[in-house]
Parts: structure tokens; C-alpha cells; sequence
């Protein structure tokens, strides 16, 4: 297997894997952030932006994950 | 008016950094003309901006969406519908289009972040938190 396959194939599974890796981190914040809206009602507005700020860096990594996909298309020449 | 002046300022965090990052966003764009070139500088610019309108759609969401006195469905279905299929479909047409390259578009989408990082370790190292704790806790007259 050649470089550009195995990239060919590695880069895809890359983008996978942190998209995976990032609902499973969404998913646990946004879990544990109802858990403690249910917990403390009196500190919703803290709590959903402490989960706003989170959900928004969590994101991000997928975001960066895809910039990297970009940038390594160039060199798979597809 | 402790939980009044509380929530206030839990939302205003979000405002806040978003005021700072259009403002810090305005300024590269201006500078970045000159030292690196126009379409660099739009790069950053839309990159910015697209963060920008990210953060709001997914304020607005959760605030929507995770409310214990009852959600607006329409809205939340709304606000869902407008910024994940029409916004990510924004964000893959910044990553696709030809004269923007993938460095400053990636300087653009962590303009947000670095301004929200860098409040929070602001807020932290002057304890401005700790302040507003204390109010609170002198308000409930448990200090």
C-alpha cells in the first residue's frame, strides 16, 4: 500500500474518530449538566453556561479535525 | 435580586466575549490587509464570524431547549434546523472555497475560543467570581 492510499484511508477514519470522540464528550456534558439543572434548579444559568462554553470548545476539536482532513486532501491528490 | 443580578451576569459572559471577538476580529481584519493579504485577512474574517454565529445559535439553543418550565418546541425546532444543516453547511462552504487557506480560516475559528479562554483566565486571576460568590453569599446572609 502506498502513502497516498494509506493516507487515503487514514484521514477519513481520522475525521471519524474525533467526530465519534466529540459525541461522546457532548453527550457526557450535556448528561451531567441536566443531572445538575435536575440537582440545583437555582443554578441554571450558571450551569447552561459553564455547558454553553464546553458544547462550544467541544465543537471546535471536530471543526480542527475537518480543517486537517482539508489540509491533508491536498496531498492525497483525489 | 441576588438571582436577577446573577443570571445577568452569566449570560454576559457570552455577550461579552462575543463583543470582544467581533471587535478583536475588526481589528486583524484591518491590520492582516496590509501585512497578509486581503483574502488571508477575509479568511480569518468569515472563519471569525461563522464562530461568532455558531455560539449564538448554540446559546440560543441550549436556553431554548434546556428550560425547566416547559420548552418551546417550535423555537428549539427552529433554531436546530437553522444552525446545523444551514450553518454547517456555511462552515463547509468557507472550508471549500478555493483563494481561503485552511490556516487562517483556523485562526478565524479559534478567535472565539482564545477570547473566551482568555477571560475566564482573566475573571480567575483577578477573582472577580470569588467576588460575586461572596455578594451573594453576604446577600443570603450566609457569610
Amino acid at each position: 500500500m502506498d502513502y497516498q492510499t494509506s493516507l487515503g484511508f487514514a484521514a477519513p477514519l481520522a475525521v471519524a474518530f474525533a467526530a465519534i470522540g466529540s459525541a461522546m464528550g457532548l453527550g457526557k456534558a450535556v448528561g451531567s449538566a441536566m443531572e445538575a439543572m435536575g440537582r440545583q434548579p437555582e443554578a441554571i444559568a450558571k450551569i447552561q453556561t459553564g455547558m454553553i462554553i464546553g458544547a462550544a470548545f467541544i465543537e471546535a476539536l471536530t471543526l480542527y479535525a475537518l480543517l486537517a482532513f482539508f489540509l491533508v486532501m491536498g496531498k492525497i491528490g483525489a | 435580586m441576588t438571582k436577577r443580578t446573577l443570571t445577568t451576569f452569566n449570560f454576559d459572559f457570552i455577550t461579552r466575549t462575543l463583543r470582544t471577538t467581533g471587535v478583536l476580529l475588526l481589528i486583524v481584519f484591518v491590520v492582516g490587509i496590509y501585512y497578509f493579504g486581503f483574502y488571508d485577512s477575509l479568511a480569518v474574517l468569515s472563519a471569525g464570524i461563522w464562530s461568532m454565529v455558531n455560539l449564538i445559535f448554540l446559546a440560543a439553543l441550549v436556553r431554548t431547549a434546556l428550560k425547566p418550565d416547559g420548552v418551546d418546541k417550535l423555537a428549539a425546532a427552529g433554531l436546530a434546523l437553522i444552525k446545523f444543516p444551514l450553518l454547517y453547511a456555511a462552515g463547509y462552504f468557507l472550508l471549500t472555497v478555493e483563494f481561503f487557506r485552511p490556516i487562517p480560516l483556523l485562526i478565524g475559528f479559534s478567535m472565539v475560543l482564545v477570547v473566551m479562554v482568555l477571560k475566564a483566565a482573566a475573571r480567575a486571576f483577578l477573582k472577580l467570581d470569588e467576588n460575586v460568590i461572596n455578594h451573594e453569599s453576604s446577600s443570603r446572609g450566609l457569610a
